[in-house]
């Protein structure tokens, strides 16, 4: 589904990810760990399309599009999701409007029919419901005076309503109490399917407790240096990060 | 003054004359008529006044040449189509409705024979004729409204044939706003408009005021110039709200002047939409204590429009409260203008006056002038003014965007966002609808 090919990215002349190469196939959950400042968010910012990285070498391909070459927007429609590390706030704009713009954008451009006002009301509180979120969520302006683990909440909500097929979580775990952390887990869980694949980035194993992951890639100095399943993230919060980089060191 | 300038300033003169002429030759045995003399004190006192300049301070940015130097004719009335009020009228309003086309009043398509208890509605030709409502007519038109000499008053007061009085009697609560419909059809000759009312909201009355002005042809080239003088007793509550689409060539200046007595509360609200060059000259001054004034307004300029607000909020006595909110977008080669000044003098003790302009600007061309200016004489009051001239947030259009909503759209509702802090302020939501409704389509014709 996904296949990134020796990617090099740098953020203000200074390259980051210096060759990376991953493949997911349907179904499968990777997560990406690593020390702070190894690239695992440019990695995911990188597959979001975010403006100030730029791709200096490499290919990402997804569902057999050259993911590059697309739009931002162009990539959500594709199936890509991210959900943010500091997710923005918007005054002014209610979290309702929000949700229903890019439902109906998305519909628009897979060729569907828009949802009537009534139907997209209806699949807000049934996705809300399943998510144990408030209704007068819907009514706020998005994400403004939300608090860390609401915003993360929204973020679930946002990827249960536009269906992605690959989701990618940006240390989405960071800063979250062991409550917030099981709705964000569960918000996964109940997600997962044969058809929907997950990039998990964290920088703590906790996470990988609550999302079992298939596969575990650790990320140092912008290249992956070791993959295994989830036994290595249980090493790597037992044994830190220093074995990775002595590892990576002596190559 | 320069020659050119000069001779500007006599071809104006010129058709001016040749205009009033039109009138003076038409009123035979009118001559003598109370309004006939009004105009013609105005007509004289603006002969003795030239137009501003961009020289003089509070038209620096404004250059009123364009709109003047053409000959207008006096406006037409039209047969209006069905259709045509369609777009203009509020039904869920149930609005008393005064629909003018090219300034002049359409009585077949006005509320003026069914007005609710408390409200009177009549032409200014009628109410001159009752002595003391003429003395307080002419007491109003004396204020110069602290922007100083403003030429377009006296213009309004010599031309205006077709002005209004509304006045909302002692403790009358009028809950059907007055829809005031101004609708500017094409014609053979550029024309000249002059809407004009005088509004008496006395003693503890309750008045909601709507004017809207829409142009039937999105190009059609007139010019516009209104004033409003409005009064406030004691306990009085006035809403005023002013949505603007005139045509794309048409000029328009709209002056008001309002005065409040102690514990009155007005609001003005305003969308400036349409219009080549517009420029709004709003001033407030305060007459006694414990006052409230509300100033929210948004402008959404493209193409080469040029919209400039002035206002003028003047604290002269203790215990009164001013907001002043205007937020404005502008894309392409448009001008923005905000010049704000709020006087708090030596006696306005425990004043509390708040100002702010925001305005994003979108393009390279477009420009937006700002000035808040705060002069305080008073040494225990709270005030805040401020400025902010910016550009979208980009990391909120990637967000946007990466939930699939494409880039256009996300700029537009990020824009629509910002003016909507303004449009929350609109008490009255069938109007506030209709605002954002018209902003949304304003940002999609883009």
């Amino acid at each position: 589904m996904l296949h990134i090919k020796d990617l090099r990215v740098s953020v203000e002349d200074k390259e980051i990810l210096k060759g990376v190469n991953l493949d997911i196939n349907p179904g499968e959950v990777h997560a990406i760990m690593g020390p702070n400042g190894s690239g695992k968010s440019t990695l995911a910012n990188a597959i979001a399309g975010r403006e100030e990285y730029q791709i200096t070498q490499g290919s990402i391909t997804f569902d057999g599009q050259d993911l590059l070459d697309m739009e931002v927007d162009e990539r959500a429609h594709a199936g890509v999701f991210m959900a943010f590390q500091y997710p923005i706030e918007i005054p002014g704009v209610s979290n309702a409007t929000f949700l229903k713009s890019a439902i109906n954008a998305l519909r628009e451009a897979r060729g569907q029919e828009e949802l009537s006002p009534v139907e997209l009301l209806k699949l807000l509180r049934e996705k809300a419901r399943m998510l144990g979120i408030d209704e007068s969520f819907l009514k706020r302006s998005l994400n403004e005076g939300f608090s860390g683990g609401e915003k993360k909440r929204n973020e679930m909500l946002q990827m249960a309503l536009l269906e992605p097929k690959l989701g990618i979580l940006d240390e989405t775990d960071s800063g979250l109490d062991i409550d917030a952390l099981r709705i964000v887990a569960d918000a996964v869980n109940q997600l997962r399917g044969p058809e929907r694949s997950f990039l998990i980035v964290t920088h703590y194993q906790r996470l990988l407790n609550y999302i079992v992951p298939d596969y575990v890639h650790v990320i140092y100095d912008g290249r992956i240096v070791k993959s295994g399943d989830k036994e290595l993230a249980i090493q790597l919060e037992e044994q830190g990060y220093d074995w990775i980089k002595a590892e990576a060191v002596a190559g | 003054m320069s020659a050119v300038l000069q001779d500007q300033h006599t071809t104006t003169k010129d058709w001016l004359n040749d205009l009033f002429q039109v009138y003076e030759d038409g009123l035979n045995g009118h001559r003598d008529h109370p309004l006939a003399e009004f105009r013609r004190r105005a007509f004289r006192e603006l002969q003795e006044q030239d137009f501003p300049t961009r020289r003089d301070e509070d038209w620096k940015y404004t250059s009123v040449t364009p709109m003047l130097k053409q000959p207008y004719q006096e406006g037409r009335p039209v047969a209006l189509e069905a259709k045509d009020l369609e777009s203009a009228v509020y039904p869920e309003l149930n609005a008393v409705k005064l629909v003018f086309t090219n300034g002049v009043l359409d009585t077949r398509h006005s509320d003026l024979d069914e007005l609710p208890e408390g409200l009177h509605i009549l032409p200014v030709s009628q109410a001159m004729e009752e002595e003391e409502t003429r003395r307080w007519i002419e007491a109003q038109v004396e204020q110069e409204g602290g922007t100083g000499k403003n030429t377009f008053l006296p213009l309004n007061r010599a031309f205006a044939g077709q002005g209004l009085l509304v006045r909302a009697e002692r403790n009358a609560a009028i809950e059907r706003p007055v829809h005031l419909i101004y609708l500017s059809a094409p014609g053979a000759d550029p024309h000249f408009a002059h809407p004009q009312l005088f509004v008496q909201a006395k003693t503890g009355s309750r008045l909601i005021l709507i004017e809207s002005y829409r142009a039937l042809e999105s190009d059609s080239l007139y010019f516009t110039n209104a004033a409003n003088w409005i009064e406030l007793a004691a306990n009085a509550r006035v809403d005023h709200y002013r949505l603007q689409r005139e045509s794309r060539a048409a000029y328009q200046i709209h002056n008001t002047l309002v005065r409040q007595d102690r514990d009155s509360t007005y609001s003005a609200y305003a969308a400036d939409l349409g219009g080549k060059l517009v420029r709004n000259n709003l001033s407030t001054t305060l007459l006694n204590s414990n006052t409230q004034t509300n100033y929210y307004a948004i402008y959404l300029g493209n193409g080469k429009q040029h919209l400039d607000n002035q206002t003028f909020i003047d604290h002269a006595v203790p215990y009164c409260q001013s907001n002043e909110l205007y937020k404005g977008i502008l894309t392409d080669s448009a001008r923005g203008v905000f010049n704000g000044k709020v006087m708090v003098r030596q006696d306005a003790q425990k004043t509390n006056a708040f100002q702010q302009n925001s305005s994003l600007v979108l393009s390279p061309r477009a420009v937006m002038d700002t000035k808040p200016q705060l002069e305080i004489y008073a040494d225990d009051v709270r005030c805040s003014h401020g400025a902010t001239i910016g550009q979208l947030d980009e990391t909120a259009v990637f967000y946007l965007r990466s939930r699939g909503i494409p880039e256009r759209q996300a700029r537009n509702l990020l824009q629509q966002a910002f003016l909507g802090e303004v449009v929350d302020f609109m008490d009255l939501e069938p109007v506030a609808e209709r605002v954002r409704a018209l902003i949304e389509e304003k940002l999609r014709e883009a």
